[in-house]
């Protein structure tokens, strides 16, 4: 087992998130089961590959570099039960 | 026959010439949809209160209904990726997608189930219920656009969109006994599709008809500058051509996929194929994919996991969705917002990624996946230039009962295979209605797929390949 259910609740709450005793089995032999399938990558000898792009980067489409203004910023804000103004408002940052 | 049976070409031609009105159909769609979705459940959002008026009455739609996977924005109305998180959210504008058929005269009939976050292939891993395979209720419609290909194949709609990532197009499309299109990558705008892998993502069609598909796309295949991954000037032509051939094409069969094993009715859909593809002027050959047969899987839920991972961050309960009003600070918030609005597959895939591309193991996992890919893509390149298309399964097996997916879960990643290479290169695939196995009575679909922007030649071959195969009927929907 590459991963310990120390190190995947680490890596849940890096991830923001709570996992129950349930959920966090579940992620651990998710996790080890998955690693090792990865592990099959090692018999490919990478080392002059590129990391993919479409092969047709060359001519990858631009646009303009213009502004366009997003009008219906009422509708962003009807949204959210944080909004203060114009502006969303978040609890605090610092903790004790 | 009931207006609802037409399909697009048929309804649009019908209100044009004035055979019936736009809303004479539209009240005949939503009957058929209250006798049926209380045994399909398609639904996330139904739209239908009261008819709606097209924008376009002369476009190519014409007022024909339609219906949307739910992880395509509708401005001021209801959208939520089948999660909790998005809660009854209600985005600001609309996917460039739906714009473009909006324009085009289609109208709304809601927003229809998929897998949450579209992680998943049965359309059961959502917060809203599973979806139920017209065909035979007891099964799964396939996944992730399971309620898109659902309800074309009830006869809700003639038409709906979905989005596939890993195949979510094609295989609901194969178990539901409709025909569904995933476009070559940059061919469809994404702009308003809630991201999962962006690298994958591809929105395309579900239709009964190949007519009807070449239709959609001829509206969906434009230059959206809101979409930095859409190409401009490639205009492909969809014109519907009944002269259409594939003689002297080559389609080619995997030769490392010969290995594997299929279920009897799609092994015998292959054979039926080949002699109408070989009948009909075409030569049979093959090709080898040894690192896509062996690697694709891995490579492709590495990047999906890793992509997902980053996408996922923006959901915090800050400015939409799920929230809580009482956390004592920040990171209260988040977790607590994240952990329950979250189902447990998309948890377990956002932890992964974070995992694949942490400092420690991201060279070793994350960025070995993206040369993979690189391979991957050279390999289908070097294919394309020994043949013309790649027949392939779309699963190895009919869907399965509702309730017995398999509880290994990379296992049933594995059923992926036959898909999610193409979204892994960028290419265009084309799930098609071969026709119903005698013994289960479900409808079997194979696969075509061609090199980038070959998108309206495979629905030419496609064409042919429905002249000759038959077209889907409408499922009877649980109804008796």
């Amino acid at each position: 087992m590459k991963l310990s259910r120390e190190e995947v609740n680490d890596i849940a709450l890096e991830s923001r998130l709570l996992l129950t005793e349930k959920e966090l089995d579940g992620a651990v032999k998710y996790i080890n089961n998955f690693l090792d399938i990865l592990d099959s990558f090692k018999e490919l000898d990478l080392t002059n590959v590129e990391p993919f792009s479409f092969a047709e980067a060359l001519e990858c489409p631009l646009r303009e570099d213009k502004v366009n203004a997003f009008t219906n910023t009422q509708g962003i804000f009807n949204e959210s039960e944080h909004v203060d103004g114009s502006y969303f408002k978040v609890p605090r940052i610092m903790e004790d | 026959m009931e207006l609802y049976e037409l399909d697009l070409y048929e309804a649009s031609k019908g209100i044009k010439d004035k055979k019936f009105s736009p809303k004479e159909l539209f009240e005949s769609c939503k009957k058929r949809i209250d006798s049926c979705e209380d045994k399909i459940h398609a639904f996330i959002t139904r739209t239908d209160g009261t008819a709606p008026v097209t924008e376009n009455p002369n476009g190519i739609f014409a007022g024909v209904p339609t219906v949307l996977k739910d992880n395509l924005c509708t401005n001021g109305i209801r959208t939520t990726a089948a999660s909790k998180i998005l809660g009854n959210w209600k985005p600001p504008y609309d996917a460039t997608a739906w714009k473009y058929l909006r324009e085009a005269g289609a109208v709304l009939m809601g927003k229809v189930n998929m897998d949450e976050f579209a992680m998943g292939n049965t359309c059961g891993n959502s917060a809203f219920g599973p979806t139920h395979n017209p065909n035979d209720i007891s099964r799964v419609p396939g996944g992730s656009s399971g309620g898109s290909a659902a309800a074309v194949s009830a006869g809700y709609v003639p038409f709906s969109l979905g989005s596939d990532t890993g195949g979510s197009i094609r295989q609901p499309a194969s178990y539901c006994g409709v025909y569904g299109m995933k476009p070559t990558y940059g061919m469809v705008s994404r702009y308003g599709l809630i991201s999962y892998g962006s690298s994958l993502d591809q929105i395309g069609p579900f239709a009964r008809t190949i007519r009807d598909l070449q239709l959609v796309m001829s509206v969906l295949a434009q230059y959206d500058p809101m979409d930095s991954s859409c190409f401009r000037e490639k205009n492909p032509d969809f014109t519907h051509n009944e002269d259409a051939s594939i003689k002297g094409k080559r389609i080619a069969l995997v030769k490392e996929f010969q290995n594997f094993t299929l279920d009897a009715p799609i092994a015998e859909a292959m054979k039926k194929t080949q002699k109408v593809l070989e009948n009909n002027g075409a030569v049979i050959t093959e090709v080898s994919l040894p690192v896509v047969s062996k690697y694709a899987v891995a490579c492709y839920y590495a990047l999906a996991m890793s992509e997902a991972h980053t996408n996922l961050e923006r959901y915090d309960g800050v400015r939409y969705g799920y929230t809580v009003n009482d956390a004592a600070g920040i990171k209260e918030m988040f977790e607590r917002v994240r952990s329950y609005g979250f189902g447990s597959e998309v948890k377990s895939r956002i932890i992964a990624g974070t995992c694949l591309t942490e400092p420690s193991r991201c060279d070793e996992y994350y960025v070995a996946a993206t040369k993979v890919r690189t391979l991957i893509a050279q390999e289908f390149i070097r294919a394309f230039g020994e043949c013309d298309f790649i027949l392939q399964p779309v699963t190895p097996s009919l869907p399965h009962k509702i309730g017995e997916e398999d509880e290994d879960a990379m296992k049933g990643y594995e059923t992926d295979l036959y898909t999610l290479p193409v979204n892994l290169a960028g290419l265009p695939g084309l799930s098609f209605f071969t026709g119903y196995d005698d013994a289960t009575k479900l409808p079997v679909g194979l696969q075509l797929i061609g090199p980038r922007w070959s998108d309206s030649e495979i629905l030419n071959a496609g064409m042919i390949l429905e002249r000759h195969l038959g077209s889907p009927k409408i499922a009877n929907g649980g109804v008796k």
